[in-house]
């Protein structure tokens, strides 16, 4: 068991690599424009935290880190990300626990479960007020997936050093 | 490495719910921004100025290095364009003069159009694909209050008001498909309906919708602002109409309206606080 105060640490080096990551999106991905699309990367953010350490902190991370998005990034309803954020996490570390190594395919498929989960998630909402444009929306939810995969590459090592320094080999 | 418990899961999604639940109840009582994500926005407000200002350098940077041709291209249509004004600008003074002859002639009230402006920072740009919206670093501090419309530095309308915090608000453009606002066309003085449109919102445009059984609405028309029911200020540009269609069910038309406003690229807007206006 780490002592406490490294458990601290560990912790507050995840949360500056996640602020470092959402300043990617606002700096970055959100002028990056591909058929009217920009790559979404919070909802992959919890999903790769759980993928590396398991399903309760990943869940914990997820809803400090959704109701963090819920604050300051535009949402269907108030509480949308705290709401889907540990679900998606504790999804994405049931497949992790499944797969025999935690590299990039197991990150693309927990990244790929987070995002699709939002969507999801957005489509049902939609579907409730409504119903209006859902093709087009699924087909968002798509493009916003495959546009956003690639950011991975940015994200996974940074959360796998992040893990193999503080966590997994002390 | 643990499974997590069902109890375990079940809190947590409890907790979640709850969160959801705190965060629609503060934010359906408060009139302005609810206390959490008013701090929320007060504190991430210097790391969004901060952001901003790099974002800008960037830009601006990079556009030292591109489309030279481009911007001689500009130039020259812009020198073209600013001919061509000042004779509407000669034409209008006279048609001014001759106005206000008419008027004291007709004793008719003197029309006036006063409108105050707070100048503000755009902090953050459109962060999703499913909303436009913007951040800007005024808010109630500033008299900045939710439904103020938002407008560039040449008057063009970009959106209004939706949330507002002490140090910063949220503007919702009129791209947004949950935008809708009061339009006249200008050539015709036809009203109509400006809202936005989901379908739309990737292409950069709007819809003009309501335009009655026969609508009297070509491209190139000029939409503005029609500023009934005292709301929002009228003759604000809007935009131009692109092209009209007839919607899926083949019963309305609407238009496709290319907003005057460059939504993207963003950095200084001006809040329309408070406007006294006579027609």
């Amino acid at each position: 068991m780490l002592p406490k105060s490294y458990t601290v640490f560990k912790w507050a080096v995840y949360a500056i690599a996640t602020l470092l990551l959402c300043a990617l999106q606002s700096l970055v991905l959100n002028h990056i424009r591909v058929l009217g699309l920009s790559p979404f990367l919070y909802p992959v953010l919890p999903a790769l935290v759980a993928m590396f350490e398991g399903s309760r902190p990943g869940a914990v991370f997820a809803l400090v880190f959704g109701l963090y998005c819920d604050l300051l990034v535009p949402e269907p309803f108030p509480g949308f990300f705290a709401l889907i954020f540990p679900a998606a996490a504790i999804a994405a570390a049931w497949v992790a626990e499944r797969l025999t190594s935690r590299g990039l395919l197991c990150a693309l498929i927990v990244s790929a479960l987070g995002l699709l989960l939002t969507g999801a998630l957005r489509l049902f909402v939609q579907l409730l007020s409504g119903g209006q444009y859902m093709g087009l929306m699924a087909r968002m939810v798509v493009g916003e997936g495959m546009l956003t995969l690639p950011a991975l590459l940015a994200a996974a090592p940074l959360y796998r050093t992040i893990y193999r320094r503080c966590g997994a080999d002390y | 490495m643990k499974r997590p418990s069902n109890r375990f899961v079940i809190m947590v999604l409890a907790v979640a719910a709850a969160a959801a639940v705190l965060l629609s109840v503060m934010s359906y009582l408060s009139a302005t921004a609810a206390p959490l994500p008013n701090l929320a926005g007060i504190i991430a407000s210097p790391f969004r100025s901060v952001s901003a200002s790099v974002s800008e350098t960037f830009r601006r940077w990079t556009g030292y290095f591109v489309g030279v041709d481009e911007l001689r291209e500009e130039n020259e249509q812009l020198k073209k364009q600013i001919a061509e004004m000042e004779g509407t600008v000669r034409q209008a003074q006279a048609d001014r003069e001759e106005n206000a002859r008419l008027r004291e002639v007709a004793q008719l009230r003197e029309q006036r159009r006063d409108l105050h402006l707070e100048s503000a920072r755009v902090l953050v740009q459109d962060s999703s694909n499913w909303y436009s919206e913007l951040t800007i670093n005024k808010g109630t501090a500033q008299d900045i209050t939710v439904g103020d419309c938002v407008v560039t530095e040449t008057g063009d309308l970009l959106g209004v008001v939706t949330e507002t915090g002490l140090n910063w608000a949220t503007v919702r453009t009129i791209l947004d498909s949950e935008s809708s606002i009061g339009a006249l066309v200008f050539r015709n003085g036809g009203s109509a309906m400006a809202q936005g449109d989901f379908a739309l919102m990737g292409e950069g445009r709007l819809s003009l919708t309501y335009l009655g059984t026969e609508p009297d609405v070509v491209a190139g028309d000029l939409i503005v602002t029609s500023g009934l029911g005292g709301f929002y200020p009228s003759q604000l540009v809007i935009g131009y109409v692109e092209e009209v269609r007839t919607s899926d069910n083949g019963l309305a038309q609407y238009a496709v309206l290319k907003p005057e406003a460059e939504t993207t690229g963003l950095v200084q807007v001006y809040v329309v606080t408070s406007f006294d206006i006579v027609d």
